[in-house]
Formats: C-alpha cells, sequence, structure tokens
C-alpha cells in the first residue's frame, strides 16, 4: 500500500518534473532492466529531514544529451560540453528531489538538502548510512532511458504511517 | 528606462534558462549579469548597478538565504527587489522567505510566470527607484 503509494507519487514526479523542467515527454517502461547506476552518468541529492536519504537520477542511451539539449532548447547534437550535461543532470534531480519530498512528506515537512552531484563525485557520497532503495521509476525517453531512485532509512515508514490518510 | 538583473544560480544550466526566459519576456531588459552563489552574487552588487536580482537559495560557498540577509543589512542593496526562484517546498520556508522578498517562484517555471511576476514586482517598485 504505502508502497504502491511511493511509486506512483515517485512516476508522476519524476514525468511531471521531465515535461515542465526539460520539455520531455517520458512513458514508463517498468518491465525492462534497471539501469545499472555504477557503470553509466547519474546524478544525486541527498536529503535530511523527519527521514534521510537521496534522490538518484540515472541516465542511459543518449539521455544525458537529449536532458541538457532540451533544457537549453538547442538542437540535437549541439556538441555540449560534459560539465554542461552534467550540471542539466544535476539540476534535474535536485528539482525532481524538492518536488518529490512535499508530495511525499507533506507540505508541512521541514527538509534540508545537499548540493547536488554525480554519482562519480562521492564527496560525500549520496546513500550512505543505512539508506535503501525505496522506490524506483523507469522511464524511456526519446534517445535514451532513466531511471530516478529514491533511497531512504527506515523512518520514512514510521514518518509516512504518521501522516493523516489523506495528506496534502 | 531598461533593468538591469542579477541571476544568481549554481546551475549554469539553470541560469541560462532563467536568461532566456527573461531576453524573450519582452520586458525592458538590459544587462543581464550572472553567479554561481551567494557570495559572487555580493560581488557583483558591489561593482554594479542592480535594478533586480533572481535567486537560488541552495548553493555552496554561500546560500540565498545568507546572501539576501546580507543584502538587507547594507544600505546600498537593501532595497533592491529579489525574486526567489527556488526547489523550496517547505511551507514553513516558503512562507519565511516571502517576508524577506519580493516573489517566490518554484522550480520548475513556466515563462508566463515569471514575466508576471517580474511585472508585478517591478511595478511596485517603479524600477527599483
Ligand atoms: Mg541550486
Amino acid at each position: 500500500m504505502e508502497n504502491d503509494r511511493l511509486n506512483d507519487v515517485l512516476y508522476n514526479v519524476a514525468e511531471s518534473v521531465l515535461e515542465r523542467l526539460a520539455f520531455i515527454f517520458s512513458v514508463p517502461a517498468e518491465n525492462r532492466d534497471e539501469i545499472p547506476v555504477d557503470s553509466t552518468d547519474a546524478s544525486c541529492v541527498s536529503f535530511s529531514g523527519p527521514f534521510n536519504g537521496s534522490v538518484v537520477l540515472a541516465v542511459a542511451g543518449n539521455a544525458l544529451s537529449e536532458i541538457a539539449e532540451n533544457m537549453l532548447g538547442l538542437p540535437e547534437g549541439e556538441g555540449l560540453s560534459l560539465d554542461q550535461q552534467h550540471d542539466a543532470l544535476k539540476e534535474l534531480v535536485n528539482v525532481i528531489c524538492g518536488n518529490l519530498l512535499p508530495e511525499i512528506a507533506g507540505k508541512q515537512a521541514v527538509f534540508n538538502f545537499d548540493m547536488p552531484q554525480m554519482t562519480t563525485e562521492k564527496t560525500p557520497s549520496c546513500n550512505e548510512n543505512n539508506e535503501t532503495k525505496k522506490s524506483l521509476a523507469k522511464l524511456d525517453l526519446e534517445r535514451g532511458r532513466c531511471d530516478v531512485i529514491l533511497f531512504a532509512n527506515d523512518y520514512i515508514h514510521q514518518y509516512l504511517s504518521s501522516l493523516p490518510a489523506e495528506s496534502e | 528606462m531598461s533593468i538591469n538583473v542579477l541571476v544568481v544560480d549554481d546551475s549554469s544550466v539553470m541560469r541560462t534558462m532563467i536568461i532566456k526566459t527573461i531576453q524573450m519576456s519582452g520586458l525592458p531588459v538590459g544587462r543581464i549579469l550572472q553567479a554561481s552563489n551567494g557570495r559572487e552574487g555580493l560581488e557583483q552588487l558591489n561593482q554594479n548597478w542592480i535594478d533586480l536580482v533572481i535567486a537560488d537559495i541552495n548553493m555552496p560557498v554561500m546560500n540565498g538565504e545568507d546572501m539576501i540577509d546580507q543584502m538587507r543589512e547594507k544600505t546600498e542593496t537593501k532595497d533592491i527587489p529579489i525574486l526567489v526562484i527556488s526547489t523550496e517546498g517547505s511551507k514553513t520556508r516558503i512562507e519565511r522567505l516571502k517576508n524577506k522578498v519580493k516573489g517566490f517562484i518554484r522550480k520548475p517555471f513556466t515563462p508566463e510566470i515569471i514575466r508576471d511576476t517580474i511585472i508585478e514586482i517591478l511595478g511596485v517598485n517603479d524600477h527599483g527607484e
């Protein structure tokens, strides 16, 4: 029940932010394999608050350039630097995380966010400290794929069960 | 009369998106300056005439809220209108921020909301004069 709700919210927020920030229409792809985070471009942002965790955004295929070019309104194959493409991916995960937490935890909840980073930067690393995968959204884009993963510690369960049934 | 805008955000992609949006808004924009954190923002404010500051909150080195607090402490910068564009979603934090600035927009934004908010802000302030 709780997991279903988390999954629905994650898909909704990820699809909506991709559309509104990057003008990309994505299609849920629940049946395909997960993108291996360790061997691909992935950005992440850690947060702390009523529960702690992080959101990871992993991309495969040509999704990295698709996202960066779309955010900047540039045509395909514009040859953006890797730095610019990573900047776009970091800002995208930042906005996804900022929109996700109030949807999950309610608008009264206060969270602190770390700076978004690429998972390869590891300074400090996302999803350390007993945080486990709580939800995953797999989306297909036009030129590639992206996965959005929510990691959190187990306080999330306590916190969510303490919320009134119809939270904002 | 054209307005000089300072855009403070740690994401260069986000700064470019905001700048494109203001350039296409039809507003009488003069110079557009950029900074990637609050400290750089304050330096730009020291060196340039700015009519409107557009600021992110979550930034390294100095965050947006600290920059805003320091702006409010200096005679030269305390009356410059500020528009915050941030991912912040907590009601309490948004209310606190709204007390310090002229406008608050949550990311992601539409071009229309940015244009309308800037018009509203500068209308109230008559071009920062
Ligand atoms: Mg930021």
